[in-house]
């Protein structure tokens, strides 16, 4: 099979990066092993919150440009503040075209209201989504928090408790039906998508409009786990019609109705713009040769190889396997590429869970044009993007999903380039 | 010193840290509250029966072996061979419902129909006999059998086919499988004239049985394994000693032969495996990569194909090559729907207690078939063309019947 | 209130909960104080190892006695904590096959039966044992489960009227002369101070005992040993796995409920770092180098953590040096010893032998309150352990099965206090435990839980491979429901849960494991947004 580009994981990154070339007339295939860490998504997509000292960001461009001095590994640091800033842009408009309506500037972060109620800086958010411009301050002052019966991955006290912090009064809800009870029936698939499935329907729709209408007089607002429209894209349009008041949606625990609904948009556009997803395949084995990489063999497609131009690298991290740890050292897995580490495992983590972890910071070794390393040397036409790099604590500094898309397109940028040239 | 360095562990199942993403493919979790769902069925469950055997639980029966779970899995768990494997572990042994027996034994009781085609069509038509089949035989009413063909494929092979296609310079084994012999050797006929058209003949394996995946899913596996044992036995002597490769025309036998085999009844075939392949695959590699070339013909009428992914399919992540033949054909628009099982699963969808969950799975695939505009649907699969063609108002066709019809 | 007892029990390990069952059960009226939860301490670390006395037979003729007979009487007592699953000594090759014979003649005089077995049979038993071994020998070991254990002593207890205070720690003893009279002690979670009195106070402290006996100005001689342990992601073997040689490190392979152990290693550590058990990566190594031995399979199972406990050896009163340990057990009574009343300690010993050593403590407490009651604990099963699993079982046929199967490989005949037939409380918190929100309910009703860390222990909560990562959340949800106090602290539970697991992660934190945290930290750090903010407020509340 001949592309001019292989990206190898299909997860924010690659599918960003994917679309990008698919947009510039570039024949593009992306090799998935499973579905991605999208799936867990919070509904928002965070640039950078926090510097790698712990002092809070409120304009995002701001604080990458600090970062080239106090962080000058940190992959922004490396693609340059300006370019980052023109990225995060042309992010926010892939994302919108993708069919993922988002908004937010790179400019000032907003606050995403988190499941347990608390209030976490961010740069892009789902419309629809709870936000708020500043931690302290919610859009309402009473509100309806309304949840489904049975369903544990959501938790109103937690949120109520948060809120009240804030002055805002909560009143609880919770809604059921023949549909919902159905599902409970089974005790571990009370989900988010299989309840969002319930909500696909018209009259169970129908159903939660009235009893939100019922319960919430007298509030200002109204709360809802992200349960609503998983097949059916309008289906919280058309239940907000149906309840005359605000109505927010906040992040469940996973599986994340936003999470899977984004990376569904983010498939079909690139599928649309004639991209290939091969999802479902790993790769055994590359062929290099002078520092080229020619082609890579897959599981699934044995003795018919991927050949292309380019490759690149968005195989993630730990979670998805885009990084392995050994008990003394970390292994880039699919070309053996060079990782940047600490040998020694003690110095990996610390005992408390919530610690910045130098683990969090382990990833493949890139040159400036994210160029992948392999003893030392810069492979000529393999490209890093995304969770997979090193230098940066994507939750700490809040930034995991920014470095995917800029660097993403940072990276389809290099390639249109080095093909021009 | 080795101790866990690469932590790849035997216990596939502990590769499993609890992301959930499976609960959102499965398509019966989505319909059927009874199934407890891949991950509970799979690795979680796996757990608890090496604890203990007891801890098996009756509903992994509602599994239908879809293997989707696997596919989303970024995990790489093989959720799916995981709760096979249970079942025929941990599961009732022996399994001698007459139903099981007739819906899992297509090659004997498609030996015995095909001489009777016309009557065997005319009463499983008839409503009396399906509900007769529906009370003693719990197969459901509702469901519309394939019908028979007028005589089996291998027979009209040996009669009018196998001198001439001998005198090809080049040549291919062809497993053909239950589907072709008895339901519709046409798509047998059409692959021999793609073929040739190439310069290719085929061959027939010496022995060929049926691939056993109806008898896995319906718990006989003994059976499944003795039958396994006979094609694996066909193949090797096809690949080793008549120096061919096999191709096949279905989606679940190239899986099954490839994949259920090893995994499932333990039956090792790592020698031959790369050997066994689809027939679209095999093309697609003659004409894209060895430069091949098909004739087609310039006055077929424009056709709006849309491609439906059977589960197995996906599993095998080969549509590409079954799309991508569709492609070259002059006339043809090929849109692609959404991968998503259409609820039959071969027999699962003909079982009366299983009814209600198939056409529920089904449904979104055929609301999107409906609304695609196409003038008729192509797959790789059989049994998922009977319920396509059941289900919606659309014809369902294997995409080298498509691309036979419109040679030159 | 009334605060005057006959008997303060100092300590809720299994051996301080066995005496205030043991009091109550004889009409004693018992106060148990512990600074934290129940079975904390030792008795939560060790293997869960349902000994045959084997092990010791060669070496401590009277500790294997101790055993067999204690381990006959906890399978007719505590059924449900038990799991009869026998024993296989193994000799590899490395091993003398001498030491087999004077073993199995050790275990013959001690009582205890150990059937020597063809090498091929041991492998036929139990697949996954090391296939290069060259003998076996068959032995009544088994697995028994200390939270299990502990919790039932402590239901019973209650049942006859024992008062059980967890989160309460003994501060100072109180004392007229030479005479203990009661205990002052402070609760954590009201953040009084109480004063409680009694004829006598019992120190079961287990190590901490050692400091108890000092607040009395009195040395009881104990030497800190350090055990760490290896928990796998399944059960690898089913039978008990042991080295047929002299005691060593890491030659003890149980299966434990869900799971199987590897332990223990042993090592001396000062009295300043028994609150603070890490498991370095020296000792993850020789336990696995070790461990694969007795099960090569190891070397590809996943570990979900590591723990370690300490021993609390006591030196004999006799050797000033503390060279000379026993492993049995030591009952003092201080006014013998030392010429202070009304206070005794009971400690060495081990887990196998809780219930005797109560007895003792029991029977010493009678002596001197002159009651003449005879010790029943020895017949009288436990809250849990009067009806068969299989009895149990078809009570509740309106469960799931794989959750009815868990649930009652807990709570025993218990189980049936969990609503059946309900889908809202059998929806699972945690489902790779199967633990419903019913169990949770019931838990939190009966079985004095006050934080998740507890629920844990009564439960198994995030005892699974995920390792609290999928339920931690669900079952804060469930504690934090009453009101916005408990939602508060709920959170602040939550972050030190997740903390808690954490520390038993980070030794073997590479593999699965690092994937399975960095998961987690994604889930409640990144979508959740909980940040030790919320620890550190406990924390600070908790001073």
């Amino acid at each position: 099979m001949k592309f001019d580009t292989v990206i190898i994981g299909g997860g924010l990154a690659g599918l960003s990066c994917g679309i990008r070339l698919a947009e510039a007339g570039r024949r593009c295939a992306i090799v998935s092993q499973g579905q991605s860490a999208i799936h867990f998504s919070s509904g928002s997509f965070d640039l950078l919150g926090q510097l790698p000292d712990g002092t809070p960001v409120e304009d995002p461009a701001e604080g990458i440009a600090a970062l080239e001095k106090c962080a000058p590994e940190h992959p922004y640091a490396r693609i340059g503040a300006q370019a980052c800033e023109r990225y995060a842009e042309a992010a926010r408009k892939l994302l919108c075209e993708a069919g993922i309506p988002v908004s937010g500037s790179p400019r000032r972060n907003h606050y995403r209201i988190t499941p347990l109620g608390m209030a976490k800086p961010t740069w892009l958010t789902i419309d629809g989504y709870l936000t708020t411009p500043s931690p302290e301050v919610l859009p309402f002052r009473s509100v309806c928090i309304v949840n489904v019966e049975g369903f544990l991955d959501f938790y109103p006290e937690f949120i109520a408790e948060a809120f009240r912090r804030h002055g805002v009064s909560c009143r609880f809800a919770s809604v059921n039906s023949p549909d919902l009870e159905n599902i409970r029936r089974n005790p571990s698939e009370m989900r988010s998508a299989n309840i969002a499935r319930v909500f696909d329907h018209e009259q169970n729709l129908d159903r939660l409009a009235a009893r939100i209408r019922e319960a919430a007089r007298e509030c200002e607002a109204v709360i809802l786990p992200a349960i609503i429209g998983i097949n059916r894209s309008d289906a919280f349009e058309v239940l907000k019609a149906k309840v005359d008041l605000p109505l927010y949606l906040l992040p469940t625990l996973p599986p994340s109705i936003p999470g899977i609904k984004a990376q569904q948009a983010l498939q079909h556009r690139f599928r649309a713009l004639g991209g290939e997803y091969f999802l479902g395949d790993s790769v055994l084995s590359a062929e290099v040769e002078k520092n080229r990489v020619k082609s890579i063999r897959t599981v699934n497609h044995g003795d018919i190889p991927f050949e292309a131009e380019a490759f690149v690298l968005a195989s993630g991290s730990f979670f998805s396997r885009g990084l392995i740890a050994t008990p003394d050292r970390i292994v880039e897995p699919v070309f053996g590429a060079d990782t940047d580490f600490v040998p020694n495992r003690t110095e990996w983590y610390t005992e408390h869970f919530f610690d910045r972890h130098n683990y969090e910071a382990f990833g493949i070794r890139t040159d400036r044009s994210l160029k992948l390393l392999k003893e030392g040397s810069v492979m000529e036409n393999l490209y890093g993007i995304g969770a997979g790099l090193s230098g940066f604590h994507p939750v700490q500094e809040g930034c995991g999903a920014g470095v995917s898309l800029i660097s993403a397109l940072f990276v389809a940028d290099r390639i249109l380039n080095s093909l021009k040239s | 010193m080795n101790i866990q360095q690469n932590t790849v562990s035997e216990n596939n199942f502990e590769q499993c840290i609890k992301c959930t993403i499976c609960t959102v493919y499965c398509p019966v979790a989505a319909v059927n509250p009874d199934y407890p769902g891949p991950k509970q069925a799979g690795p979680d469950g796996e757990r608890l029966r090496l604890k203990k055997p007891d801890f098996y639980d009756s509903a992994l029966k509602y599994c239908l072996n879809c293997k989707r779970c696997e596919v989303a899995c970024p995990s790489n768990v093989r959720i799916g061979d995981i709760i096979q494997a249970a079942r025929i572990k941990y599961g009732p042994q022996r399994n001698t419902s007459l139903r099981n027996f007739v819906l899992s034994n297509t090659d004997l009781v498609g030996s015995l129909a095909t001489p009777l085609a016309p009557i065997v069509n005319t009463a499983v038509a008839l409503k009396p006999v399906r509900m007769v089949m529906d009370k003693v035989m719990a197969i459901d009413h509702r469901r519309i059998f394939p019908k028979y063909a007028h005589g089996t494929f291998t027979t009209w092979y040996r009669k009018h086919a196998a001198a001439q296609q001998a005198a090809y310079p080049k040549q291919v084994a062809y497993f053909h499988g239950c589907y072709v012999n008895y339901n519709n050797p046409q798509l047998g006929k059409d692959l021999l004239r793609i073929m040739n058209a190439l310069g290719y003949g085929v061959q027939l394996l010496d022995k060929e049985k049926c691939c056993g995946v109806a008898l896995i899913s319906n718990g006989l596996y003994k059976q499944a394994k003795r039958q396994a044992e006979v094609n694996m036995a066909s193949i090797r002597t096809a690949v080793n000693g008549r120096r061919l490769d096999v191709i096949t025309t279905s989606s679940t036998c190239t899986f099954t032969l490839r994949d259920e085999y090893p995994h499932l009844l333990q039956l090792e075939n790592e020698d031959v495996r790369d050997r066994i392949e689809l027939a679209t695959r095999y093309l697609y590699r003659l004409i894209r990569e060895n430069g091949a070339k098909l004739k087609f013909r310039e006055d077929a009428a424009p056709l709006r194909v849309a491609y439906h992914t059977p589960c197995h399919m996906e599993k095998m992540g080969w549509e590409y090559y079954s799309i991508e033949l569709l492609r070259m054909i002059p006339g043809v628009e090929v849109t692609v729907l959404d991968s998503q099982c259409c609820g039959i699963a071969g027999t699962y969808g003909f079982k009366k207690e299983n009814y209600a969950t198939s056409q529920a799975i089904g449904e979104p695939l055929f609301r999107q078939i409906e609304a695609s505009g196409a003038d008729l649907v192509a797959t790789d699969c059989e049994t998922c063309k009977w319920q396509i063609e059941m289900s919606t108002s659309k014809p369902c066709e294997h995409p080298l019947h498509i691309l036979a019809s419109r040679l030159a | 209130m009334n605060n005057t007892y006959d008997v303060i029990i100092i300590g809720g390990g299994a051996t301080g909960a066995g005496i205030a069952r043991d009091c109550s059960l004889r009409g004693i009226k018992a106060l148990l104080l512990e600074r934290s939860d129940i079975s904390t301490g030792a008795t939560g670390r060790n293997h869960g190892l349902l000994h045959s006395g084997a092990r010791y037979a060669v070496t401590d003729h009277e500790s294997a006695q101790e055993c067999i007979r204690e381990n006959m009487i906890l399978r007719r007592i505590a059924a449900h904590c038990v799991e009869e699953t026998d024993g296989l000594f193994i000799t590899l090759p490395e091993d003398s096959l001498e030491y087999q014979s004077v073993f199995v003649e050790a275990c013959r005089k001690a009582g205890i039966r150990a059937d020597v077995i063809d090498p091929e049979e041991a492998i036929r038993l139990e697949p996954s044992v090391n296939r290069t071994l060259i003998g076996a020998v068959r032995v009544p070991d088994g697995a028994i489960d200390p939270f299990r254990l502990t919790s039932s002593n402590i239901l019973d207890a209650k049942t006859h009227g024992a008062e059980i205070h967890t989160y309460t720690e003994v501060t100072e003893l109180l004392r007229e002369q030479n005479r203990i009279i009661g205990v002052k002690a402070y609760n954590h979670h009201t953040k009084e101070e109480e004063r409680y009195y009694a004829q006598v106070v019992i120190n079961a402290g287990g190590i901490w005992g050692h400091g108890i006996a000092a607040k009395a100005g009195i040395t009881v001689n104990m030497l800190p040993a350090k055990g760490a342990l290896l928990i796998f992601g399944h059960r690898v073997n089913h039978m008990v796995l042991n080295r047929c040689r002299k005691p060593a490190d890491a030659d003890i392979l149980v299966p434990g409920d869900t799971i199987s152990l590897i332990g223990t290693t042993s090592s001396k550590v000062p009295f300043d770092q028994v609150d603070n058990m890490v498991v370095t990566p020296d000792e993850v190594d020789l336990l696995l180098r070790e461990g694969e031995k007795l099960s090569p399979q190891l070397a590809q199972t996943r570990i979900l953590r590591a723990y370690a406990g300490v021993r609390p050896l006591v030196a004999s009163d006799d050797d000033p040096s503390g060279r000379t340990v026993s492993r049995g057990i030591v009952l003092l009574d201080h006014a013998t010893r030392d010429g202070i009343e009304g206070f005794i300690t009971i400690t060495g010993g081990k887990l196998m032998t809780y219930r005797l050593m109560a007895e003792w403590a029991t029977d010493l407490v009678c002596k001197k309150l002159s009651i003449d009651k005879k010790c029943q604990t020895a017949e009288i099963p436990l809250p849990g352990s009067a009806e068969s699993r299989e009895e149990v079982d078809k009570k509740l046929h309106g469960k799931p099965v794989v959750q009815r199967r868990s649930t009652i490989a807990r709570h025993g005949a218990l189980a049936v206090e969990i609503e059946g037939n309900d889908s809202y409380k059998n929806s699972l918190v945690c489902e790779c435990e199967e633990v419903s929100i019913g169990e949770i309910e019931y838990a939190m009703e009966h079985l004095a839980v006050n934080n998740l860390v507890d629920l844990r222990r009564r439960t198994r909560v995030g005892m699974g491979t995920c390792q609290g990562e999928l339920c931690a959340c669900r079952a804060a949800g469930l504690m934090g429901r009453k009101d916005p106090v408990c939602a508060r602290k709920a959170k602040a539970d939550l972050a030190n849960f997740l903390n808690e697991r954490w520390k038993g992660m980070a030794p073997i934190a590479w593999g699965d494991t690092l994937r399975e945290s960095e998961y987690t930290t994604w889930i409640y750090e990144g979508v959740c947004g909980l940040s030790d903010q919320e620890v550190i407020t406990e924390k600070t509340a908790a001073k």
